[in-house]
């Protein structure tokens, strides 16, 4: 009995353990067949020398790590919506990418022109929110600058039709945890998405909107991360919490992930190269709505 | 009884009947007793607005209509080339336009009953930081038939005012400056009706 408690517990601690104490010499890929392989970027789309730097370094990174695609948190365009803003804030920055042909999926940000769903290379396809698939991984685009009634039960309907078979990703823009000074945490965000993702088995969630990165503790088993600094930067701006696991507000930056099976490795760069945070996070499955409680 | 005659006189998609059906039984939903008279008057402001929100959304489609369909595309000059000539067209097919077309003085106060309900509460800090999270410049010119500075950022309602105000159809969006509240044309950025005072000051 005593031992079986134990085992449990072990059990319980690896299959829920975020192994970020790996430091940065640590950290590799590990580079699975078959494996998803993705870029995270945030509030990017200023056009000017900083994010033209984090784009060089994607593409450095991209030659030891293949990313496969480019995740977009919003603020893509801040400039305007003139076929010039176009080019300087996305298709010049991320030209050697484009040509590699990397596709980028983007989420609108406040500061971006609804039309931009219309924008091929975003891959948005008309649509202000928007699902697809990769490998084991099921990919939910919010637009949370518009999270009317018909917008919560789409997330709720698609949320609940992916099941529990693969990796439950979400990203949009506002950061529902954050501990940025500027914005703080989208409470009202929150209250509507949060239950929806507990219910349905969300395992992680990217935002942007505050210019800093964060890693937060998992909340009621899911880890956020804030990205929003792959081209504006609002340095010293991090308040860090009780919540916070890692933060980064003294330079740009960008993520890459690696999910291979049930494990989810992220590795956040800087602008000029020098990892600012790493790790795993290992995946449980967890029953169906209303089968079970949850872990 | 206005809704009453539109809903005769043409035949209504299902989701704008919906719309006009769902927003009075929610604003009424819950209340126990039988509505008080302010509740009845803003449920039917809101019925009637809805109602002329899909007068407008049939204009604008007719006038989509005769542009080129917008489809995902490489090129952004065909987006922004959509966006003025719908802009365009749409001015033209309301040269009149004027604030209290839409956001009728009865609707202006069934907007300002609702938010002040959902600006109430513990729901009501969240609500606000919202709203005022990069907010764009509250001096901004707001004029009807005028577009929406593609440099402002957005802000729109927060989620529990999204749900306590009439649904809209996807071709126009509320947005928030200030106190005031906007609607707004999607594809052309169009700024369709303007609603001052809706927001309690803070």
């Amino acid at each position: 009995m005593r031992r079986r408690g134990v085992l449990a517990l072990l059990l319980s601690a690896v299959v829920t353990l975020v192994l970020s104490a790996g430091g940065p010499a640590d950290f590799v890929f590990p580079l699975q067949a078959n494996s998803v392989r993705l870029a995270v970027i945030g509030d990017m789309g200023t056009g000017d020398q900083f994010q033209l730097d984090v784009a060089r370094q994607m593409v450095k990174s991209r030659a030891a790590f293949p990313f496969e695609f480019v995740v977009m948190l919003g603020d893509n365009i801040y400039t305007g919506n003139q076929p010039s803003d176009f080019e300087k804030a996305f298709a010049v920055p991320y030209k050697p990418l484009l040509d590699a042909g990397v596709p980028f999926y983007a989420v609108l940000g406040n500061h971006d022109t609804t039309n931009e769903r219309f924008y091929k290379p975003f891959n948005m396809n008309g649509a202000n929110y928007y699902t697809y698939k990769k490998g084991n991984v099921r990919f939910f685009a919010l637009d949370t600058n518009y999270l009317d009634p018909k917008q919560t039960a789409w997330i709720g309907t698609q949320l609940r039709e992916a099941g529990t078979g693969d990796w439950k990703i979400c990203y949009f823009h506002h950061a529902l945890y954050s501990s940025g000074r500027f914005h703080g945490p989208a409470g009202d965000l929150r209250k509507v998405l949060e239950p929806l993702f507990v219910k349905f088995g969300v395992d992680v969630v990217f935002a942007g909107h505050e210019h800093v990165y964060e890693r937060v503790h998992p909340q009621q088993g899911i880890y956020y991360f804030t990205e929003g600094s792959s081209g504006q930067l609002r340095a010293g701006n991090l308040a860090p919490s009780t919540m916070t696991a890692k933060g980064f507000d003294t330079d740009r930056s960008f993520m890459m992930i690696e999910i291979a099976g049930n494990d989810l490795y992220f590795q956040t760069t800087s602008r000029t190269g020098v990892e600012v945070d790493s790790g795993v996070i290992h995946r449980t499955i967890r029953p169906a709505p209303g089968s079970a409680a949850r872990h | 009884m206005m809704t009453k005659q539109w809903i005769g006189r043409r035949v209504v998609p299902g989701l704008a009947a919906l719309a006009l059906c769902v927003v009075p039984v929610r604003m009424l939903a819950g209340q126990g007793a039988a509505p008080s008279k302010e509740q009845a008057d803003d449920a039917a402001a809101f019925t009637a607005f809805s109602a002329r929100v899909q007068e407008y959304v049939k204009l604008q489609k007719t006038v989509e209509s005769s542009l080129p369909a917008l489809k995902p595309t490489d090129l952004p000059e065909m987006i922004a080339a959509h966006q003025q000539a719908l802009a365009r067209k749409l001015r033209e097919a309301r040269p009149n336009a004027k604030p209290g077309d839409i956001f009728t003085p009865a609707a202006c106060e069934a907007f300002r009953h609702a938010s002040r309900a959902a600006l109430q509460g513990p729901r009501a800090a969240g609500s606000r930081a919202y709203m005022e999270r990069d907010a764009p410049t509250p001096t901004m010119h707001l004029a009807v038939n005028g577009v929406y500075p593609d440099t402002e950022p957005i802000t729109a309602p927060s989620p529990a005012l999204l749900a306590a105000f009439p649904p809209l159809p996807a071709e126009v969006a509320y947005r928030v400056v200030g106190r005031t509240l906007i609607l707004i044309d999607v594809e052309s950025r169009l700024i369709v009706d303007v609603a001052r005072g809706v927001f309690p000051p803070a």
